[in-house]
């Protein structure tokens, strides 16, 4: 028994070593250069294995390129921290604008400069990747924020739809009238929270940080666009996501409740499957009262790991996968928006569709009024938070604008201490 | 001989080389990154206790300490009790005991992470909780009714049988029922009539979650961990203590009855004493379960403010990884190792007071 056990456990060992060498020599005879793309999970892997069968693939195949993509499931900025400082991350990355600081910090991105020409793409793109003249990121694509709308609503409260010159107070005055239809209607959905609603802040001509890098949420700019947000919620005119039982505004859109939500050109695809029946259209974001729009630009670039051994073999590839070809591919599927100025005359946006008209707005809100990065500095996505409780609690009840913003500028402050 | 000590090795070490890989090297690693300013990129420098004294002026630390030991002690010693209770009561034996004990572990099977996105919508200001709430606050005067009837027929037909000469219990069984009755009766009158209105159904909306709001010096949103947490926990030690309890003789028992004891002195001198053992199992992992609370804050996130429900756990995560700065690690180790020290601390304290108590 004993001896057939001894026998076993070495079986195993000589299998193990066996299926090693294996590998070992399969790696040999591979002969194209591997180039590792770490990014993240859900849908993007899908979306990337399409743009290699169908867009770059050839191409990178002539340069003797294979091109793997791993994505990272969960916390993305803890996983390719961990494998940055453990040496085996990606040639290329993934960096998502929120958290470009950071990473860009730890001294393991790939300088861009003289590699690729970043003339073509948005300026304002490339700058949230530049730090003391270095670029660290060629942006993949980007999204801003639109006003979409239910045109059922809008005819049966006789309301006229929303246009691109809306105001806080017109929009305000349509969306009372769209939550006079019944008890349970509302005029427009408003996440409580900081990546939609800062927005209206930047309209309203108020910065995250200002010339000392500090951030100043008593400053009148802030307070009175606070307090507009949270009013049209006390009063019943917007509606919070959660009290409709949805987890986003687009979900709250889809319940036909609610006139009109503010999303990126990720609604289109979701409206289409989730709610087909709503007859959506879009406009740009309504502007501050003197005219001034705000927007946030999302975006996510394409940075190179400064310890690839394949400097050459991912330059090209991270330059096919931000060629015209990819990015008309991206755009023609709804995904997002292009990064590249050529393409705002793209025949796309001139077709005569839905789809078209609202990734359209989303690329002109991109240079209209005052736009920013979705960045928070050294601070990370924590920044957010304080704000979010404010406009959750004020928009309650259960605080006035003046408590709620000073609980929040204290913890703000403790943060960037 | 030899061959005697050698087999039992190989079975041991795959276990030993996981245990020595991933305990003790990493929390050595861990102790001596604590004195160093690394940051996973940099050549790090010895920096002596500055990382210990940095985490005490953090106010964010201060804040998952105190989350932490309040959480700690308070769910240890609440679920511990209706582990208890509910292990007694599924202790007896009465027909589909078996189907009440399945069905009493189920939250204990789903994952934390499932049950706590399902609270995350339970506690939403629009919720069940608050419904619920809302619900019995309309209730209250209605039941307060049956409850006063109740007791006011309950009286008077006990009186009644009393002076017939019968000897009644205060609650005997027939009458109570029959008090029952007439009372709902009444009561459903009372309010078809209006007398009592079953008033307007009044909303409750409080926000569990994204709230500065306290309790008793307790952040609301850690209450409502503590909830899930409890509800979710419960079982678990249920499970153990159940166990316990079947392996209590029922000779001890029937010589106590026979004594005359009932069923509180045969709970207090016979089954506790018994379940000693246990009782220290259960409340050692329920100590060290609760210290170090990790996965609701982190699934929470963003829904509620971080130093509402940061913990130690949770706290050496986020310097760990920041998210949009370099990682702390010297810190996030310091913080792991008091976490550590404040475990094993409390581990020893709590051994302590059971042993005094067995040896008495």
């Amino acid at each position: 028994m004993r001896k057939l056990l001894l026998f076993g456990i070495v079986l195993l060992f000589a299998g193990f070593g066996l299926t090693a060498a294996g590998q070992a020599e399969s790696v040999q005879q591979d002969e194209p250069v591997v180039i590792r793309i770490q990014g993240y999970g859900g849908q993007d892997p899908a979306i990337v294995v399409r743009l290699l069968n169908e867009v770059i693939g050839a191409d990178l195949e002539k340069d003797n390129i294979k091109l793997v993509y791993e994505p990272i499931e969960g916390d993305y900025n803890a996983g390719l921290y961990n494998s940055l400082s453990a040496g085996t991350a990606g040639d290329i990355l993934y960096v998502p604008v929120e958290t470009a600081p950071g990473i860009i910090a730890t001294g393991q991105i790939q300088p861009l400069n003289g590699l690729i020409d970043t003339t073509p793409f948005i300026d304002s793109l490339i700058e949230a990747y530049t730090i003391n003249g270095d670029i660290f990121g060629i942006p993949k694509d980007f999204n801003t924020l639109v006003l979409y709308y239910n045109m059922d609503l809008f005819d049966e409260a006789g309301v006229e739809y929303p246009t691109d010159n809306e105001t806080w107070s017109s929009l305000a005055r349509k969306a009372e009238a769209i939550s006079a239809l019944g008890s349970d209607m509302y005029g427009i959905a408003f996440q409580p929270s900081y990546d939609r609603f800062g927005a209206f802040t930047f309209g309203a001509g108020w910065t995250p940080f200002d010339s000392q890098g500090k951030t100043n949420l008593m400053d009148p700019a802030f307070v009175s666009t606070f307090t507009w947000y949270t009013d049209l919620i006390k009063s019943g005119a917007a509606v919070m996501p959660s009290d409709l039982g949805q987890g986003w505004t687009g979900g709250a859109f889809a319940t036909e409740q609610v006139g009109m939500a503010l999303e990126g050109a990720w609604m289109i695809g979701f409206l289409n499957n989730d709610a087909p029946n709503i007859p959506f259209e879009s406009a740009l974001l309504p502007a501050a009262d003197d005219g001034t729009k705000g927007n946030f630009l999302y975006t996510v670039a394409y940075g190179i790991n400064r310890q690839t051994e394949n400097l050459d073999a991912a330059v090209k590839v991270l330059a096919a996968l931000t060629s015209e070809k990819a990015q008309q591919f991206i755009l023609e599927e709804g995904l997002a928006i292009p990064s590249r100025k050529s393409l705002a005359d793209n025949p796309y946006f001139k077709n005569d569709s839905r789809e078209a008209r609202a990734n359209k707005a989303v690329f002109v809100g991109s240079s209209t009024g005052n736009v920013l990065g979705y960045q928070f500095g050294n601070v990370g996505t924590d920044w957010m938070t304080p704000i979010n409780t404010a406009i959750v609690t004020v928009a309650a009840g259960e605080v006035s604008v003046q408590e709620a913003l000073q609980a929040a500028q204290r913890e703000i402050d403790e943060m960037m201490k | 001989m030899k061959k005697q000590t050698f087999i039992p090795w190989i079975f041991l070490l795959p276990f030993l080389i996981s245990l020595s890989l991933f305990f003790v090297y990493a929390s050595m690693r861990a102790l001596m990154l604590s004195f160093t300013n690394y940051n996973l990129f940099n050549d790090y420098t010895f920096i002596g206790i500055e990382n210990y004294k940095a985490l005490f002026r953090d106010s964010n630390f201060l804040f998952a300490l105190r989350n932490t030991v309040f959480y700690a002690f308070f769910v240890t010693i609440v679920q511990t009790f209706f582990a208890l209770v509910l292990a007694a009561l599924l202790n007896i034996k009465i027909r589909g005991i078996n189907f009440f004990r399945a069905g009493f572990y189920l939250p204990s099977v789903t994952s934390s992470v499932v049950i706590t996105v399902i609270f995350l919508w339970l506690f939403q200001r629009r919720g069940m909780v608050n419904f619920i709430l809302s619900r019995m606050q309309a209730l209250i005067p209605s039941v307060l009714t049956l409850i006063l009837i109740i007791a006011a027929v309950q009286t008077l037909l006990v009186l009644l049988e009393k002076r017939r000469g019968m000897p009644v219990k205060i609650l005997e069984l027939p009458l109570l029922i029959t008090s029952m009755l007439i009372a709902g009766l009444a009561v459903t009158a009372l309010n078809s009539f209006g007398i009592i209105p079953i008033p307007e159904f009044e909303e409750i909306n409080t926000i569990w979650l994204n709230t500065r709001e306290s309790f008793m010096g307790i952040p609301r949103p850690l209450w409502a961990i503590i909830i899930q947490n409890i509800f979710t926990t419960i079982p678990t030690l249920m499970l153990i203590f159940l166990a316990g309890l079947q392996d209590v003789p029922p000779v001890l028992y029937e010589a106590a009855r026979i004594d005359g004891a009932g069923p509180y002195l045969q709970f207090r001198y016979i089954t506790i004493p018994s379940i000693r053992p246990v009782l220290f199992l259960v409340l050692t992992l329920s100590l060290i379960g609760t210290l170090q609370m990790f996965d609701q804050v982190a699934i929470y996130g963003d829904a509620v403010p971080l130093q509402s429900v940061i913990t130690l756990a949770y706290y050496v995560y986020n310097r760990m990884f920041p998210g949009g700065t370099l990682p702390q690690v010297g810190m996030a180790s310091a913080a792991a190792m008091f976490l550590a020290v404040i475990t094993i601390a409390a581990v020893i304290l709590q051994r302590l007071l059971i042993k005094s108590e067995a040896d008495r």
